[in-house]
């Protein structure tokens, strides 16, 4: 059995995906910790007073995620008389995938770019930029939607939802308990029987975590995207088509006109591309490498 | 007590224990029933398509008359199979007869040229997708299927739930076994 099929990529993705989560809970849960020991009752207070607000200002928008990232990027939707073909296009790959119709809309920007939205399955809207429909034949549009719906069957807004949440959660935990050592807060049992090593540790922690929470959302963003390329050879068997999709949205150095920062992580190919610090930081695999590993799908049984 | 306790408890778990294998079963063959209707309901979309195509053809190349023929032939067949095995064949002479007919298509520029002949072209191509997607997803349906009433715990249950492995979808045509795409 060759390593490259989309079965075997499609598990291992995920199994990687769970690893990270995993890891952003132990980082949250050690956030708690840090902020008992450092800060005693004081602290105490704040761990569930982050997470409700976070779990509220995520989950408000992942419920409205759908309008929302509309509004945002300025798409609007389509009947299938606005255009058959691509609705033929979307109805194939729903019959692939056993996935219901998504709606479907349009993004008026010359940069080619795609994205994927929406609560939960019955609620998905997939979105298309005019530039991306001038350039893309059958078989690269065919790849390009594959990979939209890919992201809808692997509810990857859930699960970016979820690591939003956690990263939020432990940055406002981290913010706040800083502001309150600033202000000359903290322990106030202090002299009793604290242990000065576990406060530096404590401390270290709660300085480092929201970075190392950034660094595991990123790596979960970049899982998924890895998973939904290998999930739409899953659908369409066909690795090329994709693989010269994104061979095009490579070569055009043209970016879609962001109105928002914050939803740079849903699109097909990043437009944020080379302003990322680094590599580590990026919510997308590097191109090339997605390619290559189509490439290496193209070459071994689709079944 | 604690004995009664523990005997129900096991109870319990293996009654949650057939439910599931049951109901997994049963699932599984529904949804290979549901995927083979959405192959019908494509291969019906597909016939639907042909007299309007032959039509749009013959008023171009007057002479084709046997290519015309073998399409008229082959849909008919097509509508009337049923079995897997006879739906899966009528779908393959089927297609051939259209790569055909296509074929004459292209000789005649002024047919190529034609919107409507273009809009027919694209239409047909979406649906000979679709039942090629179809076809895959029936047979990755049946994949799931024949394994669960293969495997240990499933196969236990296979009789109980009235289960049993289903044929796949066969196309002869060895064109057709790749990955569905049309480019006439």
């Amino acid at each position: 059995m060759a390593t490259f099929n989309f079965r075997t990529l499609q598990l291992a993705n995920k199994r990687k995906t769970i690893f990270l989560l995993i890891s952003l809970g132990l980082l949250s849960w050690l956030v708690a910790v840090a902020a008992l020991s450092y800060f005693g009752g004081g602290g105490a207070a704040i761990v569930p007073l982050a997470v409700a607000f976070s779990l509220f200002s995520v989950w408000v928008s992942y419920y409205s995620s759908d309008k929302l990232v509309m509004r945002m990027t300025g798409a609007r939707i389509i009947q299938e008389s606005d255009n058959p073909k691509l609705f033929g296009l979307i109805q194939e790959v729903t019959i692939a995938s056993g996935l219901p119709m998504p709606k479907v809309a349009i993004v008026e920007d010359d940069a080619p770019n795609a994205f994927a939205t929406g609560r939960n399955i019955d609620r998905a809207v997939i979105a298309f930029t005019t530039g991306l429909l001038d350039v893309m034949d059958r078989d690269q549009l065919q790849g390009v939607i594959a990979h939209e719906m890919a992201h809808v069957a692997n509810r990857d807004t859930l699960v970016s939802a979820v690591a939003a949440t956690s990263a939020g959660a432990i940055a406002i935990v981290s913010d706040m308990l800083m502001r309150m050592m600033w202000f000359g807060g903290g322990r106030r049992d202090r002299d009793s029987n604290a242990n000065p090593l576990t406060l530096i540790i404590s401390l270290v922690v709660l300085i480092l975590a929201p970075l190392a929470a950034l660094l595991l959302k990123s790596a979960i963003s970049r899982k998924r995207e890895s998973l939904a390329d290998a999930t739409a050879v899953a659908f369409t068997r066909n690795p090329s088509g994709l693989r010269s999709a994104l061979e095009v949205l490579a070569q055009d150095n043209t970016v879609v006109k962001q109105r928002s920062n914050a939803v740079a992580h849903i699109w097909i190919e990043s437009p944020l591309d080379g302003k990322s610090v680094s590599q580590m930081f990026a919510s997308h695999p590097p191109i090339q490498q997605r390619i290559e590993t189509l490439q290496k799908m193209e070459g071994t049984s689709l079944n | 007590m604690t004995e009664l306790l523990i005997a129900l408890a096991v109870l319990a778990f293996l009654a949650i224990f057939v439910v599931g294998q049951y109901n997994k079963l049963i699932k599984l063959n529904v949804a290979v029933d549901e995927s083979f209707a959405q192959i019908e309901v494509q291969l019906k979309r597909r016939a639907d398509l042909i007299p309007n195509l032959v039509e749009t053809v013959k008023g171009y190349a007057t002479h084709e008359n046997a290519t015309f023929e073998k399409v008229v032939q082959a849909r008919a067949a097509a509508t009337t199979a049923s079995t897997v095995p006879d739906v899966a064949a009528a779908d393959g002479m089927l297609t051939q007869a259209l790569r055909g007919l296509l074929a004459v298509a292209e000789n005649y520029p002024d047919l190529k040229a034609s919107a409507n002949f273009l809009s027919l072209q694209e239409e047909l191509a979406t649906t000979e997708n679709k039942v090629g997607f179809a076809r895959q997803f029936y047979n990755d349906n049946v994949r799931a299927l024949n394994t669960a009433v293969a495997t240990i715990p499933s196969n236990l249950f296979a009789g109980l739930a009235k289960v049993a492995s289903r044929e796949f979808y066969e196309v002869d045509d060895p064109q057709d076994r790749k990955a569905p795409k049309v480019t006439f």
